[in-house]
């Protein structure tokens, strides 16, 4: 398998990882040719985890738009985000390569939920790093992954958010990497992450792609994803990559595009190295990761996928942002227009919508609902959109 | 002879206690040292250093770094070398970074394995600064052979699994590898990670060339017992 995606990617971790690292490359290639594994992924996908999910028409949306708006309801997997597509194909990844224990990174505690849940059901031993900050403002999700299992060890380092929890989550790796398998949450981290996860959300952009066509008879004009470390977008986009469909990853605006303030790592980073890869970064002058911020805790994160930044140099993708008043407003309205309540993640692909209503008026637009939104209701009632 | 190499963060606790440790460390004849250039996600260390580094970064910057490790260059007489991450490089600009540092012996980057390590070792040759390489007790026979053979300086040899500050111990299968990757090579295999005392110096010196000692060093700065500490591993 190829290291690179262009010059984004490789493998930049402590060498005692580099073992690990290409034995998971060399399962996962068998993984793949194996038919009985295969069998066994699509088979928890269908039967256990409600796959295919609708692309439902969102009339009451198009209709406040002025475009024809289809919804991916990722919102509606069990467990409530595309997560589970990831965490179900690798903890069958590890049990193939005979791991028993799982650790894993969250943020906004959905990929913690969804690893749980799949350690529960394949019986594997679970541990969840999950930086302070977000054990706060998610803290639904907690309880969830608690109750499912698995022990959640808080991390109060460094930023206390999805960066902290990876760091440590790696350090954890590099001690235990014979027993343990590292289930990375998203497109990130080094290579053969990226594409292990793209592989297991691709499944995204596939029923997508059928269900238009059966639909609409064409493709869409556009895709909308956010993108935090881009795994639902780049599961949606892998589908569209090779057509003539706009594809759109809106990134948190956070509260201004000032340095720390925001989360829009490709819209204003640079290239940088973290968590394994080389990909765009937010960083100041010395190299030093930036702080940063968004109201949603699965986009607050510095980094990007490396195949976000290949897609972005190469001009295939446009990625811009939806900033933390604009997401609020795409989370109101979405729950009022269609009585789905999003995550604040993927209300940012809707708030770019609204925000750019004329851009796509006339259009079929597919967002990428990628989860709901229940475990955010205690930010938003903070942020007082709650408020009548 | 043992080798005996001290990593200290740059200006941690601050730039004259650093200073003042270097100059400790030439007293006492230490072999080699290590300079740490904070990161802000330090994967590869321990709480004890990452705190240390994030501490420093609270107040400097690598500019500062490098006027602190220019002073350290001209009190401490053997070799010196720079330890840090990809993006305190490569995020700073690889060629300007190496440059500004060509005075030190060697660099050392804790998330750069041997397989993404030419486009760094490329530009550091320009300037003589050997990339130093690690090897692990998972390294393949073979993978070894290539390391050994585009080492110009010392082999660091991850003895224990884990991060800085972490036990020390050695089972056999490590005692094989160490044994290889010492066998026809120029020069030092140095064991690393989880050396604490003279006791851990003793055992690791058996089978190599010399040790680095970290985080226990980072401590004794702390507890403001760095020259006693220095003093007690040469025994
Ligand atoms: C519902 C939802 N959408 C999106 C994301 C962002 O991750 P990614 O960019 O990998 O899809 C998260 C992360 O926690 C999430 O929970």
């Amino acid at each position: 398998m190829k290291r690179y995606f262009g010059s984004y990617g490789g493998q930049f971790v402590p060498e005692t990882l580099i073992k690990a690292l290409s034995e998971l490359e060399e399962a996962f290639i068998e993984f793949k040719k194996d038919k009985k594994a295969k069998r066994e992924f699509m088979n928890y996908l269908r039967e256990y985890a409600g796959r295919p999910t609708p692309l439902y028409f969102a009339k009451n949306l198009s209709g406040f738009s002025g475009s024809s708006v289809y919804l991916k309801r990722e919102d509606l997997l069990h467990t409530g985000a595309h997560k589970l597509n990831n965490t179900l194909g690798q903890i069958l990844l590890a049990k193939f390569m005979g791991k028993k224990r799982i650790i894993a990174e969250t943020g906004a505690g959905q990929h913690g939920v969804a690893t749980a849940t799949a350690a529960a059901l394949l019986n594997m031993e679970c541990v969840v790093y999950m930086g302070k900050k977000d054990m706060e403002r998610q803290a639904p999700n907690v309880d969830r992954m608690r109750l499912l299992g698995a022990e959640v060890v808080s991390v109060d380092k460094g930023s206390m958010t999805l960066k902290s929890a990876i760091n440590e989550t790696l350090r954890d790796w590099v001690k235990n990497v014979q027993t343990t398998h590292y289930l990375l949450g998203s497109a990130v981290g080094p290579h053969p992450f990226p594409s292990i996860v793209k592989y297991f959300q691709s499944v995204i952009g596939k029923e997508t792609k059928m269900q238009i066509k059966r639909k609409e008879n064409r493709l869409p004009d556009s895709v909308i994803a956010c993108v935090g470390g881009g795994s639902n977008a780049i599961g949606i986009f892998s589908a569209f990559v090779d057509s003539g469909v706009e594809l759109i990853g809106v990134e948190a605006g956070g509260e201004s595009l000032e340095l720390g303030k925001h989360s829009a790592t490709l819209t204003m980073g640079r290239p940088g190295i973290l968590h394994g890869a080389l990909s765009y970064l937010l960083q100041d002058e010395y190299g030093q990761v930036a702080d940063v911020h968004s109201v949603s805790a699965g986009l607050d994160y510095p980094g990007v996928g490396p195949e976000h930044s290949y897609l972005k140099d190469k001009g295939r993708v446009k990625y811009d942002v939806c900033f933390d008043n604009e997401a609020l407003d795409g989370f109101k309205l979405l729950s009022s227009l269609e009585g789905i309540i999003p995550a604040l993640e993927s209300s940012h692909a809707v708030g770019y919508l609204l925000k750019h209503k004329k851009m796509f008026s006339g259009k079929i637009v597919v967002i990428n609902l990628s989860g709901r939104g229940d475990k955010d209701l205690g930010i938003v009632r903070s942020k007082g959109v709650l408020d009548v | 002879m043992c080798k005996i190499g001290i990593y200290l963060v740059c200006d941690y606790p601050n730039s004259e206690k650093f200073l003042d440790a270097v100059t400790v460390c030439e007293k006492y004849g230490m072999d080699f040292l290590e300079i740490g250039f904070p990161f802000s996600d330090p994967v590869a260390d321990g709480p004890v250093i990452e705190k240390a580094a994030l501490d420093v970064l609270k107040r400097e910057n690598s500019n500062d770094f490098l006027q602190s490790l220019e002073k350290a260059r001209n009190i401490f007489s053997k070799k010196l070398y720079v330890m840090t991450y990809s993006n305190v490089i490569f995020g700073y600009g690889t060629e300007k970074f190496a440059k500004k540092t060509e005075f030190i012996n060697g660099i050392i980057i804790a998330d750069l394995p041997f397989i993404e390590s030419e486009r760094f070792a490329r530009i550091f040759d320009k300037y003589e600064t050997n990339t130093i390489r690690f090897v692990t007790p998972e390294t393949d026979f073979s993978d070894i052979d290539e390391i050994k053979q585009s080492s110009k300086d010392f082999i660091y040899f991850v003895s224990t699994r884990g991060i800085t500050g972490g036990k020390f111990s050695m089972d056999t299968e490590t005692l094989k590898k160490i044994e290889y990757t010492k066998k026809g090579f120029d020069y030092d295999v140095i064991l690393g990670f989880g050396i604490k005392n003279s006791n851990d110096i003793k055992t690791a010196c058996l089978y190599s060339d010399g040790v680095v000692i970290g985080m226990k060093a980072v401590e004794a700065l702390e507890q403001n017992n760095f020259e006693q500490f220095i003093g007690s591993l040469k025994q």
